[in-house]
């Protein structure tokens, strides 16, 4: 029973023991807020990236899949699928229609998405991520006054939804990065503003005017056809969550982009044989093609689970395709099947292992902690070596004796730990609000406090030399240096942004902690706690009696 | 002074007991041959200069200390303790003897009621533990108010006065009601006149059959035993 009692005693009877729960507690909250905010990131790169994509991508190249509906209803006949649809994928100019200022019309390179909203809403959930939408009423709680979206004016989404203006043209979604004219908030939210900074409904795009999409057809021997340039009216913009994407994506109808680039159903022809007007005799249809399927998976089904049925579905679709006698046309017999992640490594990859690395080097701390925990341990048994003897002269046995420092190791891990993972867990869950603070300038008052806690300081400095303390001259005479350092940071301290969200898109810094490594790095502070006691714990388990209480 | 005890067999016996201590290459004999048998109830002085290895044969019989590979035995209560195991040889240091130094040893972060419970703490499993607390602090009280110190309890080492720690340190040592007590200069830290109140408090536990072997190089200490066994270059006179 006694080893209990002591271990309390020592932990909380003198201030070293605190010191090294300082240190395992600092160790624990350092390496938990890296890699807390290192996974927010990843999970907001991972989630934004997956948006609009569904969970398995077929891709071809430009010449597209022919018959792609039958392969669509071989998918969709799959157990492990959801819903399918077909997209063709192309770049392309479009010219916006407002100036560049000297007379010419802006034109911006993109990346051209042919889409069936219908279906690709099943797939991707595209409805909701149509920007200027009617809220729901959680998320009309959560807008700003100011925000547009609160007025009816904005709210399209069966514009975006039909990709149709109100007259019936063709339309076309822009991501919402491409327009100049909205700007993004603080909060994330979007204003369209004119060259005033002010919120005018004239800059909203759909109000603008119509853009001129400019694309390049490629014929299935790689010849380039010739340009084809069609008028498209803006009816919604799209934010998918990940800037490179709102930069450059436009979504225009499925069939419009088909007959652009020449993929959609034509007449075939004969190069031989003439019909009585002299035309190329019409020999047959040539089929619509698709140059990607995006495939969602049901509930439950892994997305490798699911690409391993696609790709099983392509090949009976290609069997049965090439069986097909009436097919004008034969599909590849190889195409590129990826789950989602696979698609988006070269987004998601670098973010990865970016965070590994992170938790690798800051794993280092453990070690940290451990030599830290051994250091005053050592000090600690190097103090108590005649507290050893006294207890080995009343009884106590070795592995009494090793058990009170084990123990004593064991409490500083766990309350460092503990107090580590509170300390993270303030830290993450206000680090938006810590980052807003630093964000603007220091008020006057806490300016002219700084200094008047230095001059408080420069007081205990010369009542410390008045009173010949040596320590008391020193400590103070350290920490006025930090006041004084802290007062001229405050001084000059005009607000700076570290997470500008204009910049960095995510509006947020991920402020959620990563329970996983929250309780893995608990865990490894209280372990290597207990590593860093057990070598001078062994030593004082190992100290002779008789030794011990000669020892001075 | 209480009369010597008429049993045959003594309750501790150190028979031609070596010590050697090695400094690096060099090898100092401590001890030589020296032999001592105490009785239950008696009151032994060992007297010696410093550095004649009284200290070294206390340590020895208490079990603080090993006896060179080739010496004779020590045996208490019939039994070797050096060929005891190291539980039995916790157990006697616990439950037999009762150590009291001269600079008390007291651990600092522990109370006066707990520094004098110590030893019955570390004898004690954690079930007897709750079972027993209550009953052990009345116990230890009710000891430290007979050696003068029922007002201290509470307190720490470092509030207390040499001669309030020693009659700590004499409680502790007396806490699991051992068969003997062993003091290395009790008053060698003490003013005479607190010495004196120390040397009859251990008269009183003496009086009331404690055995008692006690370290002094103090002559007018020594006198207060029954016997004297004077120790000189490690040799037992």
């Amino acid at each position: 029973m006694y080893a209990p009692l002591l271990a309390n005693r020592y932990l909380t009877s003198r201030i070293i023991p605190f010191l090294a729960v300082a240190a395992v507690a600092l160790c624990v909250a350092l390496v938990i807020v890296v890699v807390s905010v290192m996974s927010g990131f990843l999970d907001m790169v991972r989630s934004s990236g997956k948006t609009l994509i569904g969970d398995v991508v077929v891709t071809r190249d430009i010449v597209g899949i022919p018959y792609y509906q039958d392969f669509i209803r071989e998918i969709e006949a799959l157990p492990e699928a959801e819903a399918a649809s077909a997209l063709v994928e192309s770049y392309g100019l479009l010219q916006m229609p407002y100036g560049t200022g000297d007379g010419g019309k802006r034109i911006e390179t993109v990346q051209v998405w042919g889409i069936d909203p219908e279906s690709f809403d099943r797939v991707t959930d595209y409805q909701s991520k149509l920007y200027w939408r009617t809220p729901t009423a959680q998320e009309a709680k959560s807008l700003g006054p100011d925000d547009p979206r609160l007025e009816s004016e904005y709210q399209r989404e069966n514009d975006g939804m039909s990709l149709r203006d109100s007259f019936g043209n063709p339309g076309i979604v822009l991501g919402i990065e491409i327009s100049p004219f909205n700007r993004r908030t603080k909060d994330g939210s979007y204003r369209t503003e004119n060259q005033l900074g002010q919120q005018d409904p004239g800059y909203f795009m759909p109000n603008v005017g119509n853009v001129l999409l400019t694309l390049v057809p490629v014929s299935e021997s790689g010849r380039i056809v010739g340009e084809k340039k069609s008028s498209f009216a803006v009816v919604n913009e799209f934010q998918s969550g990940v800037y490179q994407i709102d930069a450059q994506r436009v979504l225009a109808p499925l069939t419009d982009v088909q007959r652009m680039l020449m993929l959609d159903e034509a007449e075939l022809t004969s190069k031989t044989e003439f019909d009585d007007n002299g035309r190329p005799k019409v020999i047959g249809t040539t089929p619509a093609r698709a140059t990607t399927i995006v495939v969602k998976a049901k509930r439950g089904v892994d997305p490798r689970t699911l690409r391993e049925a696609v790709e099983r579905a392509y090949g009976n679709f290609y069997t049965k395709a090439m069986e097909n006698r009436a097919n004008m046309v034969k599909p590849p017999a190889r195409v590129i099947v990826a789950t989602w992640e696979e698609r988006l490594s070269d987004l998601i990859g670098p973010v990865e292992k970016e965070r590994e690395l992170m938790r690798t080097l800051f794993s280092i701390v453990y070690v940290v902690c451990a030599a830290l925990v051994l250091a005053i341990f050592w000090s600690i048994v190097q103090e108590k070596t005649r507290d050893i003897g006294i207890l080995r002269a009343v009884g106590a046995s070795r592995t009494g004796v090793l058990w009170i420092f084990l123990r004593y190791g064991l409490l500083i891990g766990v309350v460092g730990s503990i107090v580590g993972v509170f300390l993270a867990w303030t830290i993450v869950a206000r680090i938006n609000d810590i980052h807003d603070l630093l964000g603007t300038p220091a008020p006057m008052w806490l300016r002219v406090g700084a200094w008047v806690i230095v001059a408080i300081g420069l007081l205990m400095i010369v009542r410390g030399i008045v009173r010949a303390s040596a320590l008391q001259t020193v400590l103070w005479g350290f920490g006025t240096l930090a006041l004084i350092a802290i007062a001229i940071v405050l001084w000059h301290h005009e607000g700076h942004v570290i997470w500008d969200p204009s910049v960095y898109y995510f509006s947020r810094i991920p402020s959620t902690i990563d329970f996983h490594t929250a309780w893995t790095t608990a865990l490894g502070g209280t372990i290597f706690s207990v590593i860093g006691a057990a070598i001078p714990a062994g030593r004082a388990a190992d100290t002779d009696p008789v030794q011990s209480l000669r020892y001075e | 002074m209480h009369a010597p005890p008429q049993t045959t067999l003594p309750l501790i016996s150190a028979q031609n007991v070596r010590k050697t201590y090695r400094l690096g290459k060099i090898s100092v004999p401590v001890l030589r041959d020296a032999s001592i048998d105490v009785h239950e109830g008696e009151w032994v002085s060992i007297v010696g200069s410093s550095g004649s290895g009284k200290s070294t044969l206390l340590h020895l019989l208490g079990g603080l200390d090993r006896a060179d590979a080739d010496s004779g035995a020590i045996r208490f209560g019939g039994e070797d303790i050096r060929a005891l195991g190291a539980a039995r040889e916790n157990r006697y240091r616990n439950r037999d003897v009762g150590f009291v130094f001269q600079f008390y040893h007291l651990l600092p972060e522990l109370n006066v009621l707990e520094n004098a419970m110590l030893p019955a703490l570390v004898g004690l499993s954690r079930w007897r533990w709750f079972a027993e607390k209550g009953a052990l602090r009345d116990r230890t009280a009710e000891l430290l108010k007979t050696c003068g110190l029922g007002h201290r309890l509470l307190h720490r080492p470092a509030e207390l006065s040499g001669g309030e720690r020693q009659r700590v340190a004499i409680a502790r040592a007396l806490v699991n009601g051992p068969r003997m007590l062993l003091a290395d200069e009790p008053t060698g830290n003490l003013d005479a006149k607190t010495g004196a109140g120390i040397l009859d408090l251990l008269a009183e536990r003496h009086a009331a059959g404690l055995t008692m072997v006690m370290v002094t190089h103090d002559a007018s200490i020594a006198a207060r035993a029954q016997r004297q066994v004077r120790i000189a270059d490690g040799r037992v006179q």
